[in-house]
């Protein structure tokens, strides 16, 4: 019974990562374009950099896709003249806007990004991470996920390309995909949030509390990393999908391929 | 992006959001008279321009204009022309007190004790619901916030507890609650946390901090409710403690004054 349980499961894992892939397939083009110019020789510098960037984060923006928001981070130090650099551009009812940002350490509003979530977690793993989902107050006021993933120039992480997405969009498209299990089913993320869930009474937002699923997640979490990061710069192109590991309760985690998602199925 | 994001300053966003309802020039001119006088916006720095303005508080240019020149007339920011022109924030420690005097003047005590329950049912119920949904990220965000917050000035104090109530309603996880937060606080916000002028109150701020975040990571959705309507009700306190005093020292003058003849 938990075997027809787990297969089915694993199928489901594989469908949410490739709808989430789209949106994947199009950051991980933008890192290409990046690392591309950059191996050309295009200079290390903010002056440079900006305009490759606002060439992808325009059109994405102004397009009819699930993407909110788009840009690049630099690693601090990296650029010759920019100690930090964010450039981010937000869709905007008049248009694509960019995000005003403090890269002066000595101001009193700046904050180091490289403690946070959409910073540390792709720059450690040396994979893609996507964080959320949260309100976003600054810009939309909507309930928002951002993915994010490392750029580099030879082995060495120089910045992070990403995209911002809107979870109502990404719930309408998902939770169809979560219903063609026959158990209840909730899609969390690698801190147990809930992103959608077939039961009513899971929300999206809330914390999944179950024995064991923070340790189970963590575990995920290790796998992707030691698979796939040092060890191939390039990528793995085919996620791993399937790792299940069945809690005290008797729930079932199923990894969803490199999406940093898993299902839990009661 | 985001909340816990640090790519903008909160309390900053919280300034600039759109105005609600007609865009008039007075509520325009009120919000930034707030953001300057409580110190989120700090003397010598440069204000958005007037198209900037009417685009990020939704109205129209003209009422942006107006807004700015009314600010000008009470000498609260200065306009410089040029390459490296714009408004920039003119800021005097003792008219802005007066400012807020007159502003608290305005209110009686149960319209200050309405504001008071209001902002608590939204502060409160975020802290609450945040509780049950922290992840170990929003915890250490909360954490970052209250140890930099600086104690040292009303107007850091300020920010800090602007910043931690908004972070909060972001944790959450309801765009309607933020929402109303970052309405009430930027319409409330300057004349509720007045007591922050003093030091012990801004201590008293720095331990309800400890103590929402001590619930929220212990998931007791009812003890971080409480520690934030409590901290949200002495603020109201000592408003209405000097609602009074400006009362009686009000009454004194008008006893004082001969042309005065009333009993």
């Amino acid at each position: 019974m938990s075997t027809v349980a787990t297969h089915r499961g694993v199928a489901i894992a594989a469908r949410v990562a490739e709808t989430i892939d789209g949106v994947f397939a199009t950051i991980d083009g933008w890192r290409d374009l990046v690392e591309r110019r950059l191996a050309e020789g295009l200079a290390l510098t903010a002056d440079a950099i900006d305009p490759v960037v606002e060439s992808f984060a325009m059109p994405a923006l102004a397009a009819d896709t699930l993407i909110t928001g788009s840009g690049f981070v630099a690693a601090p130090g990296v650029l010759t003249d920019a100690e930090w650099h964010l450039a981010w551009w937000l869709r905007g009812a008049g248009g694509p806007t960019r995000l005003a940002t403090i890269d002066d350490p000595s101001d009193e509003q700046f904050r180091d990004y490289t403690a946070l979530e959409w910073w540390r977690v792709p720059v450690r793993s040396g994979v893609r991470h996507l964080t959320g989902p949260y309100v976003d107050y600054v810009c939309t006021d909507d309930y928002t996920v951002t993915i994010t993933t490392p750029v580099r120039v030879g082995e060495a992480i120089v910045g992070i390309v990403g995209a911002d997405a809107l979870v109502d969009r990404l719930e309408r498209e998902l939770l169809p995909v979560l219903r063609a299990g026959s158990r209840d089913t909730a899609l969390v993320n690698a801190s147990g949030r809930v992103v959608t869930a077939t039961d009513a009474g899971r929300e999206p937002g809330s914390i999944l509390r179950l024995d064991g699923l923070s340790e189970a997640l963590a575990a995920t979490r290790e796998v992707r990393s030691s698979q796939e990061a040092p060890a191939d710069p390039s990528r793995a192109e085919e996620p791993a999908t399937g790792g299940v590991v069945t809690l005290p309760g008797g729930a079932a985690v199923v990894t969803c391929g490199d999406t940093s998602l898993s299902l839990v199925i009661q | 992006m985001p909340h816990a994001t640090g790519r903008v300053d909160a309390a900053r966003a919280v300034v600039f959001a759109p105005l609600d309802g007609a865009g008039r020039a007075e509520l325009v001119e009120q919000r930034l008279t707030d953001a300057i006088v409580s110190g989120v916006l700090r003397d010598g720095e440069r204000l958005p321009s007037e198209s900037e303005l009417s685009r990020s508080l939704g109205v129209a240019l003209v009422t942006a204009r107006e807004a700015l020149e009314g600010m000008r007339d009470k000498g609260l920011v200065r306009t410089r022309r040029g390459r490296d022109g714009g408004s920039f924030v003119t800021f005097d420690r003792d008219s802005a007190g007066r400012m807020l005097e007159a502003r608290l003047g305005e209110h009686s005590r149960i319209e200050l004790r309405d504001l008071a329950l209001h902002v608590g049912a939204i502060a409160g119920t975020a802290a609450e619901v945040a509780a049950g949904r922290s992840s170990d990220d929003d915890l250490e965000s909360l954490r970052t916030i209250a140890e930099h917050a600086d104690l040292t000035t009303a107007g850091g104090a300020r920010r800090a507890v602007s910043r931690f109530q908004l972070e909060v309603a972001a944790i959450s996880q309801s765009p309607r609650l933020v929402r109303e937060e970052i309405r009430l606080q930027a319409e409330a916000g300057p004349l509720l946390w007045l007591c922050l002028r003093e030091q012990e109150y801004r201590e008293r701020s720095a331990h309800a901090r400890e103590q929402v975040i001590a619930a929220i990571r212990d998931v007791r959705p009812e003890t971080a409710r409480e520690a934030t309507i409590t901290h949200i009700t002495s603020a109201f306190e000592w408003l209405v403690h000097e609602r009074l005093e400006l009362d009686a020292a009000g009454r004194d003058e008008a006893s004082r004054t001969p042309e005065d003849g009333s009993a």
